[in-house]
């Protein structure tokens, strides 16, 4: 054991005397989880929000409302402008759209033909995010809508004014003009009996109510991603085991081309010996390093695990298959050359199949299926499963159990065809 | 010390070692002479437990096989490639080798010291490998081939590729090792050397024992003979001739010498008689 420890403190040694080979190791990956968290944030999650601008141009008090309820809107990010300056920002792709509230909107009804109106200026080159905004707009005025109806007197005197509109416009067929008459005028008893039924029946409510939602708080079962750091620290932290993976594996086949592993070879020790030190090396590596990168997102970046034991139990499944893989990876090549270059291409694959470069969810469905044979997969899950996703130790098995088997799976056959290199 | 007996071993259709026997005794330096791709390190190899011969048996005496990692904590062996980590000290080398020895604490320290004093790197010891040059490196090699006080020794061409400068410290070095009563197999391309240092030199070619002697012994039984070289006013005049001195008379009677020296055998002579090629073909 004493020998096993002596080759692991030795590899950490040679280790943190490579300064390229620490830089990559420990550097690079937190510059990963940094910047794409960064290139994602928003500050109420992972979602990214569409920017655009807002003029209002009835100026009234309904109108400003309207503008509030948009300015506050989650999905949007909307500033106030100018419809000049709106229309150039947009037109040079700094918004996505601008959305004028038209002079005339306090006065439009939706009952009587003329509904409230808006103009949107959409950039022709994000199209596809122009029925996600219509949907909002449609959702804040309804907001409105849902909101007349729920003061009783309001209503009422909204649909009075409706049905003298109604009944005054001649743009409407006269069959029309008295179907809608009636419907208002129903509509109206409905409305003015309300409060007395509530009355009677002991039920809130009485006023008019499009949909009835209750909202259930599932944030104490799952809160999900807080923000987008805790997505890119776990893909941080697999690129950083996959680096170390590399580096160890590399670190094996110089060992064999300069002779170094010739002479420990010669030593009293035996091949195990030999292996298990460079493994424990790694494995040090890779958990030190997992330690260091979220303890800075935590520090620096609030990334927060549901549960440390959880945590641990993940990271240590992570080390294990990731040592085995590193052993897989130092007889893919007989020189320094080929295993880095046959071993980054792996890596590579591994980390685009498994979700290390974009987030699985990212990807097309086939993509998905064919994650289910990366390692890296089931490394973000574990990681993900003990920061965000809420997992239970059962749920955790699974990712855990994968883990541990592909590292058992790979360490033994890398040590087979180490025999057959020598 | 060590007992080779009946050695054989192939890489596919190359035998590199072909019926190998030979034993060495406690306290002598034994040289394996012979050419580039002779069998000289496929043969330490083996003698060492790095690779399995095909048949016949390696045996440490008193050890037993040095395939059996207890056994191997008596040899010590400086590869013919240069077998360091260039981002250690020194010290941290021999420190490292000297642990997966066995050495720890107060001893490991003092054998570390003493390794490297011996190899004249004391004063480098804190600086990293990659700093030294190719004899340090060398010398190195040497060091921690020896920090554990292994009783057998073996120094695979321990003078490749350094300068002769280099060389000869190297050499005082091994010859220093027979004062301490170290067992050591020298194996080497260069027929000086083991002229210089060898108390028996085998000579090996294509993985087979041809000779093993001392080198007066192979000089004599396989050498050509002394050749006295005379320049006189006609020309040089180069005679073979086992009495020098009877022939040097003669022809001083005959006409008047400017000058004279007498070529000595060698073992390339050796080589050369017992395989019709030369030592560095």
């Amino acid at each position: 054991m004493r020998e096993t420890i002596a080759i692991a403190l030795k590899d950490l040694r040679l280790l943190l005397r490579d300064k390229a080979g620490f830089f990559f190791v420990f550097f690079f990956p937190l510059l990963i989880a940094i910047f794409f968290g960064t290139v994602f944030v928003d500050e109420g999650g992972p979602t990214n929000r569409l920017k655009v601008f807002v003029i209002d141009e009835d100026g009234t008090s309904a109108s400003r409302s309207f503008v509030e309820r948009l300015m506050a809107a989650p999905e949007l990010e909307a500033r106030s402008a100018s419809r000049q300056e709106a229309s150039n920002r947009v037109r040079r792709g700094e918004a996505t759209a601008y959305i004028v509230v038209l002079k005339g909107f306090a006065e439009g009804n939706s009952f009587a033909g003329n509904p409230p109106a808006v103009e949107l200026g959409v950039d022709p080159s994000r199209k596809a995010e122009q029925a996600m905004l219509e949907g909002t707009l449609i959702k804040y005025a309804s907001e409105k809508l849902s909101e007349l109806f729920s003061d009783t007197d309001k209503s009422l005197s909204s649909l009075k004014l409706s049905r003298e509109q109604v009944l005054k416009n001649s743009n409407i067929p006269a069959a029309e003009r008295a179907e809608l008459d009636r419907f208002l005028g129903d509509l109206s008893g409905v409305l003015a009996r309300a409060p007395q039924r509530a009355n009677e029946t002991g039920e809130e409510g009485g006023a008019f109510q499009p949909l009835k939602i209750r909202n259930a708080d599932v944030q104490t079962h799952w809160e999900g991603p807080r923000r987008s750091y805790d997505i890119t620290f776990p893909q941080g932290v697999m690129w950083g085991v996959l680096g170390c993976a590399a580096a160890f594996g590399i670190s094996l086949v110089v060992e064999r081309t300069r002779g170094t592993l010739v002479r420990l070879r010669m030593a009293p020790i035996r091949r195990g010996q030999i292996l298990a030190g460079k493994a424990l090396a790694c494995f040090i590596t890779m958990v030190t390093l997992s330690i260091v990168l979220l303890g800075f997102g935590r520090l620096v970046f609030g990334v927060r695990p549901d549960s440390l034991l959880k945590l641990a139990l993940a990271l240590i499944a992570v080390g294990i298959c990731f040592v085995g893989i590193m052993m897989l990876l130092s007889v893919l090549g007989r020189t320094e050359q080929a295993a880095a270059g046959i071993g980054w291409s792996a890596i590579s694959v591994m980390a685009m199949v498994g979700g290390g470069m974009l987030p699985l969810f990212f990807m097309p469905k086939w993509l998905q299926a064919i994650s289910h044979f990366s390692p890296v997969k089931w490394g973000i899950l574990a990681i993900e499963g003990a920061i965000w996703r809420g997992f239970s130790y059962t749920e955790l098995l699974l990712p855990c159990a994968v883990l541990v088997a592909i590292g058992i799976v790979s360490f033994a056959a890398g040590e087979r065809a180490f025999k057959w290199f020598e | 010390m060590l007992r080779i007996s009946n050695l054989y071993k192939a890489f596919g259709d190359v035998r590199a070692v072909d019926g190998l026997s030979l034993e060495i005794q406690k306290g002598e330096i034994f040289g394996l002479l012979g050419p580039n791709g002779a069998g000289k390190t496929t043969t330490v190899n083996i003698a060492v437990g790095l690779l399995k011969p095909d048949a016949g048996s390696v045996e440490i005496l008193d050890h037993g096989s040095p395939e059996n990692p207890a056994t191997r904590r008596v040899l010590g062996i400086a590869p013919q490639a240069l077998a360091l980590y260039d981002e250690l000290t020194g010290e941290e080398n021999v420190a490292f080798f000297g642990r997966m020895a066995g050495l720890r604490g107060v001893r490991l320290r003092e054998q570390v010291k003493s390794a490297l004093r011996f190899v004249d790197l004391y004063d480098r010891r804190a600086d990293r490998v990659s700093t030294y040059s190719g004899g340090m490196k060398r010398r190195l090699n040497l060091a921690v081939a020896m920090v554990h006080e292994p009783e057998l020794l073996l120094l695979d061409e321990p003078t490749v590729g350094v300068d002769p400068q280099s060389r000869n410290a190297i050499l005082e070095k091994v010859a220093a090792l027979r004062d301490l009563g170290r067992t050591v197999i020298y194996t080497t391309h260069y027929m000086e050397e083991a002229q210089r240092l060898c108390d028996r030199v085998g000579i090996i070619d294509r993985g087979r024992l041809l000779a093993l002697d001392t080198v007066d012994g192979l000089l004599s039984e396989h050498g050509s003979r002394k050749v006295l070289i005379a320049e006189t006013p006609a020309g040089e005049i180069r005679v073979p001739t086992d009495r020098p001195l009877e022939e040097l008379n003669r022809l001083q009677a005959e006409s008047r010498l400017l000058s004279f020296r007498l070529e000595r055998p060698d073992l390339e002579s050796v080589f050369l008689k017992l395989t019709g090629r030369r030592l560095r073909d």
